[in-house]
């Protein structure tokens, strides 16, 4: 019914002012292959067809409308045999629930004052494809950090006002009264966390022995007083750019918990667990900036940002390796730095160097763990990453590669070639080949090298 | 002697200030003028020095092939400064096709020619606005066969100059809408040689229209002397209130080396419209949608 709702609305709207209506959209098929099958999983990973569409109403000089449906079908999972993965037709295969709509926002514009109200994405932070100050947006991790981040946030409907009191400063206000928890792929998908792997295992041979598994997952209620607040102050000191961050509220990620646990054979881990997966309220205070070098000297053409975030109060996973015994808050430090230049006429450099730093490495005996595999983290983690970028034939090839390291020698290096057939025809080829140790968070997909091959035609 | 260094301190700012153009003040070509006099004006021009504000939409066309013509639209922006040491800011957004739609850049030029711009881009694969790093003068315009310097960064004081002399040009046939034009006008021709050692051309001959004190047509030379790109430059005189501004509406470049063309078309050119500096702010990047 609401969408019969907007679509009408958008009709009738279309129908009166034509004159002031702009879209752009797209089809595209993608095809995710394994490269090396380690019999855990199929060739192919995923064959998910898209129809994307964009639209905007220009109601007046300062009033825009934006809608932006998506909806995507996954084939894979009906080419393919059944098999394990097939069981995660009902999650991955077809657009979920709401997911459809990626934006739908009013936006009001003035000199002094922005409003935008609706469903939509805020995005903080200078770093790229690290988000450490980026949290504002859950995440959707079905894919790992393999795709484009405007597709891994999860939209919100939120209030965002940016008032300006002065030419380059602004204030930010955010008021995030919906929810939506950050998700990762099931078990057993092309690209599921080893920690819910791990879950689902010792699910399956608990219950052999006779135990339960009962979870239960708390969601913060949909009441105006959990909504989420936030303020940015962005502001110019001479042609230093910064931002002042702090955000407020219920975690978008879910943390488990085990409440209870009663064992059915004495001295084991077998037996009846009470779990919950809880969102916990936390700080997030932070800031960013960037400097580009631009007077005449050795560092002409050289920007360099960064952004620091103390995440304050997150519940953070305790235990040894692959096994988490419990679950507590502490504090976490982590800050990114960049560096970009454009070298060799048209050589796109930009390096990443970035530190994870926890709080408490140890708590009650226990090793701090990696949220994502139940791997042992070390206090302070150490990042490269190193993305390098060009284009050939006026344009039409763009070819870019990422690396991402990390010191315990884990890391991913995706490249991706994007070639314009035709204005509206678009090819991409991409590749992601893992390494590292199997607890660690890119090692985890050691054995899961995918190609990629998209089409995509837009209008 | 504190006094003498005063005064001869004031001599040499206002010994620099007569060799700069005023911002926001129309200039014409005169017979007799010097190379380097000539030239101030067709940069002033270039960059739309003389009004307060321009807009207007822009079409890069990429002859790949007599089969393959491949095209992008935007949509530009500029103000004029010419005070607090910026020259003038721009903002271009995309428009077409649509897997490049909102993709848009704000740029601030300065004043001082040694400095860099500064760039921010809003890139709609993030949806975020990227600080980025000017870039380098030899690539690429948007993939054309333009270089960056050549419609965007070259500046005066990047080259050195000499006058040749005063011809009749002899008209350019525009492979794109097949038609001769700016046969027999009457030119300024200059011979200009980059400043930078090893610059990717070792010598270029300009042609200014002494009407509309544009640069209509270029020759750029290879360090053997070797022709290798032709540009050609349509410049009108647009009618604003009662002055005539001088005003790029189409630019053609050929390589010769690899016979790729691209053609420029500017068209609903506006100008003197009220812009405020508001517009160009890191803040109107955040407002992207697309």
């Amino acid at each position: 019914m609401k969408k019969l709702l907007l679509f009408s609305f958008l009709t009738l709207t279309f129908l009166t002012q034509a004159k002031n209506f702009e879209y752009a959209g797209y089809l595209k098929s993608e095809v995710w292959s394994k490269i090396n099958n380690d019999n855990s999983h199929l060739f192919l990973s995923s064959f998910k067809n898209t129809f994307d569409l964009e639209t905007e109403f220009k109601l007046s000089e300062n009033l825009s409308f934006f809608f932006h449906p998506r909806f995507f079908y996954d084939l894979a999972y009906d080419i393919r045999n059944q098999d394990i993965f097939d069981e995660n037709q009902e999650k991955l295969g077809h657009t979920q629930r709401g997911e459809w709509l990626r934006d739908c926002f009013l936006d009001y514009t003035s000199d002094t004052l922005d409003i935008r109200i609706g469903k939509q994405q805020v995005v903080w932070g200078q770093a790229d494809g690290l988000p450490f100050l980026d949290r504002v947006m859950p995440f959707d991790l079905s894919y790992y950090w393999l795709l484009d981040f405007a597709d891994i946030r999860i939209p919100l409907w939120m209030i965002k006002v940016e008032y300006s009191p002065s030419l380059n400063s602004t204030l930010q206000f955010l008021l995030i009264p919906d929810f939506e928890a950050s998700r990762s792929a099931p078990a057993g998908a092309p690209f599921s966390f080893k920690a819910v792997n791990i879950f689902d295992a010792f699910e399956k041979v608990n219950k052999k022995y006779g135990g339960s598994m009962n979870t239960t997952i708390y969601r913060p209620p949909k009441k105006f007083k959990n909504s989420r607040v936030g303020l940015r102050w962005r502001s110019m000191i001479g042609d230093f750019e910064y931002t002042l961050n702090w955000l407020y509220g219920y975690s978008t990620s879910a943390y488990t918990y085990t409440d209870s646990f009663t064992p059915v054979i004495a001295g084991t881990f077998f037996g009846n667990y009470e779990i919950s997966r809880r969102h916990k309220l936390m700080h997030i205070i932070g800031f960013s900036f960037n400097k580009s070098f631009v007077n005449p000297g050795i560092f002409q053409g050289l920007t360099i940002r960064g952004e620091f975030a103390y995440l304050h109060n997150e519940p953070t996973y305790y235990g040894m390796e692959g096994k988490r015994r419990l679950t507590e808050k502490t504090d976490k430090y982590t800050y990114v730095l960049g560096f970009d230049k454009y070298l060799f006429t048209n050589w796109f450099f930009s390096l990443q160097f970035a530190q994870y730093i926890h709080d408490k490495k140890t708590f009650s005996g226990y090793h701090v763990l990696n949220t994502y595999t139940y791997g042992l983290m070390d206090k302070v983690e150490n990042y490269l990453t190193l993305k390098i970028a060009t284009d050939f034939m006026h344009e039409r090839l763009k070819p870019e590669v990422l690396v991402v390291w990390n010191d315990d020698n884990d890391g991913r290096i995706s490249f991706k070639a994007k070639y314009e057939l035709r204005e509206n025809v678009w090819l991409t080829l991409g590749f992601h080949h893992f390494w590292g140790p199997p607890y660690g968070s890119n090692g985890q997909f050691r054995n899961n090298d995918h190609v990629v091959f998209e089409v995509k035609y837009t209008f | 002697m504190r006094f003498l260094l005063a005064f001869l301190f004031f001599l040499l700012n206002l010994a620099g200030f007569a060799q700069t153009l005023e911002v926001g003040k129309l200039y014409s070509l005169k017979e007799g003028m010097s190379a380097d006099e000539i030239m101030k004006i067709v940069y002033h021009n270039k960059y739309s020095l003389f009004c307060k504000d321009i807009t207007f939409k822009g079409e890069v066309i990429y002859v790949d092939s007599p089969t393959l013509i491949r095209k992008r639209k935007y949509i530009k922006h500029r103000i004029i400064l010419g005070r607090d040491g910026f020259s003038y800011k721009e903002l271009t957004a995309i428009t077409y096709p649509t897997e490049v739609k909102g993709l848009a850049i704000l740029v601030w030029s300065y004043l001082s020619p040694q400095k860099d711009q500064q760039v921010w881009l809003w890139l709609p694969t993030l949806k975020k606005v990227r600080k980025i790093s000017a870039s380098q003068d030899d690539d690429a315009f948007m993939g054309s066969d333009f270089t960056v310097e050549e419609v965007s960064t070259r500046r005066f004081e990047d080259e050195t100059y000499r006058l040749i002399g005063e011809k009749k040009f002899a008209g350019y046939r525009s492979k794109y809408k097949n038609e001769m034009l700016f046969k027999g006008r009457d030119c300024f021709v200059i011979e200009a040689h980059p400043k930078k050692a090893h610059w990717y051309y070792d010598k270029r001959i300009v042609w200014v229209d002494k009407k509309t004190g544009g640069h209509i047509y270029e020759e750029y030379f290879d360090k053997r002397g070797r022709l290798f790109k032709k540009i050609f430059r349509k410049w009108e005189l647009v009618k604003v209130g009662d002055k005539l501004y001088p005003t790029q509406t189409a630019l053609e470049v050929e390589d010769l080396r690899t016979h790729h063309r691209t053609v420029i078309l500017m068209e609903d050119i506006k100008y003197d419209q009220g812009l405020g500096e508001s517009l160009f702010t890191v803040k109107t990047l955040m407002r992207s949608r697309w």
